[in-house]
């Protein structure tokens, strides 16, 4: 009886200091944000702070920044964590493959999963220069351009160069996760699927692509909540500029926060961006985890 | 029995020896101090200040803390809310309505009433940081004005004087940007644009002469005329970087000392770095007039004691240390402004061109206007509505409509 007893607290216990963390560190604040949400909350306004109920959301609602926002994080994540995905499964293909210099290549894959974020943003900024940057001057030289493109300052190109970066940035961690995946596939499968006669492209559908959906729906759904929440390398490259040209739902969220130091509606704009955020994994897990324990 | 008396006595001996530092470490008062150099190697000019003032005040000890500037403000407001702000930092008088709102700063009236350096300090700089109750909580620390850089060896190869009017200004951007082919290789432009955070200050000596921030002073026609004569540089005349939408601080002084801008408007505070960089080729003249008059940004750092402190005794000997002749020098040196005081104003280090440019402009220089809006108008709405409007997005009327709007709406 007292072993029962002694076996049913032991998980609680274990799991308590991770729970009593979590809680801390991540339930306080977000309930904090809930109730910041409902005051009028400027900062430097102390004596001004008072309740207004739904007031922030309304002003959301009819604040047409907000909507432009919420597209662009759309496109955001829609563009960014697919061809990240594309990229990774290519790359783990290939260095699933027996080759010399193997290891060297999948070491050197990992250096942009490596740097810092600033690092990042930084050097993509200068490779977008229009007057020193590499990637104008190299298509200045193969003549696909007649004259340089200020990429980062174009409302209609700077948030798609930035995607190009936050790809570049991104593809190492799902080529891993991807590749340990594959090398848990029975190679025997590929060998009796040779023998019923399989082409490549066969064996990868029936047999590569069904073995790696655990780890897809996982890596994918990883990456939809960082690329989400990601905003260093945004911030770095044109602190969401031109204008509002590169405002995803977060960067405003921050720069209504910390720029204009109106926390009300900045965190009104966090739970609001938090709970879509929620609603659009949910949809996701309830369409593609299907089947995954 | 003397031999059992000495361990005792050399105990008694030890405890007194470690009450009286105890003693003397509850006497010691610790002032934290925010403040911030774009280099931060310049810190140990700061640590050589800090080691002279606490030599002359044994009892107070300076905790001096370099912020980084792009959220330097942020976490001084966030500190203030928190209840935890420092004893002194350094601020702007544009953020001097916050504060007080916040009721965060102390007045230091008083203490300058009977402070011996106020007579050494430059005149007018305390009746510009007066607060609009009539106090004194800001002690000038160092200044700067906009002034305007120019290539002079390629306005004396052009045949061009620096620029003293709008028109002159068009006429010496137009001539002097230039494709790769006519320059050895390289783009040049005639106007280093800044379009990002921080371009108010380039925009303001166009437009601020022919505009004004009280209401419908920014949306009168001859304001909008003079923003769309500012946005046309890029969009139409082609005078600036392509890039200048984004451009901030970093981008405009590289491309300006690479040689691929003819002129830049920005203050003393870089001039070092300019001279380093291209000698005697670049030189420096006020902003020009616009639409009959001037206007330049007088760009102002103050120290200022927060209301939290209890050590505002120490806090203000530190205060008035740092504003005091060579001692601001000193702090100067770090920073690469201008000293406050009038018997620094003959030792200052910078390129005599380039204080003068400053001096000159002085007459007209002003800062903006001191009312909460204007720290959000800086960091948000003009460079916001700016992008827009060289992108296109808006029109000239609409962007002053919507700095008149957030200037002059309850």
């Amino acid at each position: 009886m007292s072993k029962r007893k002694h076996t049913s607290i032991l998980p609680y216990v274990l799991l308590s200091p991770a729970v009593l963390a979590t809680v801390i560190v991540v339930f306080y604040p977000m309930v904090q944000a809930v109730i910041t949400s409902l005051y009028n909350n400027i900062l430097w306004k102390p004596r001004a702070v008072k309740f207004i109920g739904l007031d922030n959301y309304i002003a959301i609602w009819n604040d047409p920044v907000f909507w432009a926002s919420l597209g662009r994080t759309a496109i955001w994540i829609g563009l960014t964590v697919p061809l990240q995905l594309l990229l990774g499964l290519v790359t783990a293909l290939l260095l699933n493959q027996t080759f010399r210099w193997r290891s060297l290549a999948r070491s050197l894959i990992l250096i942009p999963w490596a740097l810092p974020s600033v690092v990042i943003g930084l050097m993509w900024s200068w490779i977008y220069n229009p007057q020193v940057g590499l990637l104008n001057d190299l298509m200045l030289r193969l003549g696909l351009l007649q004259t340089a493109v200020p990429w980062l300052a174009n409302p209609g190109t700077s948030l798609y160069a930035i995607i190009a970066a936050l790809v570049w940035q991104g593809f190492p961690f799902f080529a891993i996760m991807i590749l340990a995946g594959l090398q848990t596939i029975p190679h025997s499968l590929y060998e009796a699927a040779e023998i019923d006669g399989a082409t490549d492209w066969e064996q990868f559908w029936h047999i590569t692509l069904p073995a790696l959906k655990s780890v897809l729906v996982t890596a994918v759904m990883l990456r939809i909540i960082w690329v989400a929440n990601s905003i260093d390398v945004i911030y770095v490259m044109t602190g969401g500029g031109p204008g509002y040209a590169t405002h995803t739902l977060p960067l405003y969220a921050l720069k209504r926060t910390y720029a204009s130091m109106d926390f009300g509606y900045g965190s009104a704009l966090a739970v609001s961006f938090s709970l879509l955020l929620l609603g659009a994994i949910y949809m996701y897990l309830r369409r593609a985890g299907k089947g995954i324990e | 029995m003397q031999s059992s008396r000495r361990p005792v006595l050399r105990a008694l001996g030890v405890a007194s020896f470690a009450l009286t530092l105890c003693a003397a470490a509850s006497a010691q008062q610790t002032v934290n101090f925010w403040y911030h150099v774009d280099n931060a190697e310049n810190t140990k000019i700061m640590d050589d200040l800090v080691k002279t003032f606490e030599t002359k005040n044994p009892t107070i000890k300076i905790k001096a803390e370099n912020i980084p500037w792009n959220n330097y403000f942020d976490k001084l407001f966030i500190s203030i809310a928190g209840g935890k702000a420092p004893d002194v930092a350094v601020t702007r008088l544009a953020l001097q309505p916050q504060l007080l709102e916040m009721n965060a700063i102390e007045p230091i009236t008083k203490q300058l009433a009977t402070w011996p350096g106020k007579a050494d300090l430059a005149p007018n700089l305390l009746d510009i940081n007066k607060a609009s109750d009539g106090e004194y909580y800001y002690m000038p620390l160092q200044y700067v004005a906009i002034y305007l850089y120019y290539r002079a060896d390629l306005f004396a190869k052009a045949n061009l004087k620096p620029p003293a009017t709008c028109e002159d200004f068009l006429e010496a951007a137009k001539k002097l940007t230039l494709p790769a082919s006519a320059n050895g290789g390289t783009e040049l432009y005639g106007f280093g644009m800044r379009g990002g955070k921080g371009g108010h200050d380039n925009w303001g000596p166009f437009v601020l002469p022919q505009s004004s921030f009280a209401p419908g002073g920014m949306t009168s026609a001859k304001a909008v005329a003079a923003n769309s004569w500012y946005i046309d540089l890029l969009r139409k005349h082609k005078v600036s970087p392509p890039s200048a939408p984004n451009d901030g601080f970093n981008e405009i002084i590289s491309a300006f000392k690479a040689g691929r801008t003819a002129m830049i408007f920005h203050h003393i505070g870089s001039a070092k770095a300019m001279a380093d960089a291209l000698g005697d080729k670049v030189s420096a003249v006020p902003v020009p007039s616009c639409g009959g008059a001037r206007w330049t940004y007088f760009g102002d750092e103050s120290t200022t004691m927060f209301k939290t402190s209890k050590v505002k005794d120490a806090a203000w000997k530190w205060m008035s240390f740092l504003s005091e002749g060579d001692n601001n020098l000193k702090f100067n040196e770090a920073t690469g402004q201008l000293t406050v005081t009038k018997s620094g104003s003959a030792k200052v280090p910078q390129p005599e061109r380039f204080v003068k440019a400053t001096m000159d402009s002085l007459a007209f220089a002003k800062p903006l206007p001191l009312v909460p809006q204007t720290a959000d108008f800086v960091s948000s709405v003009w460079p916001t509505t700016m992008q827009r409007a060289l992108n296109g997005e808006i029109t000239s009327a609409q962007m002053m409509q919507e700095i008149d709007k957030h200037f002059n709406t309850k």
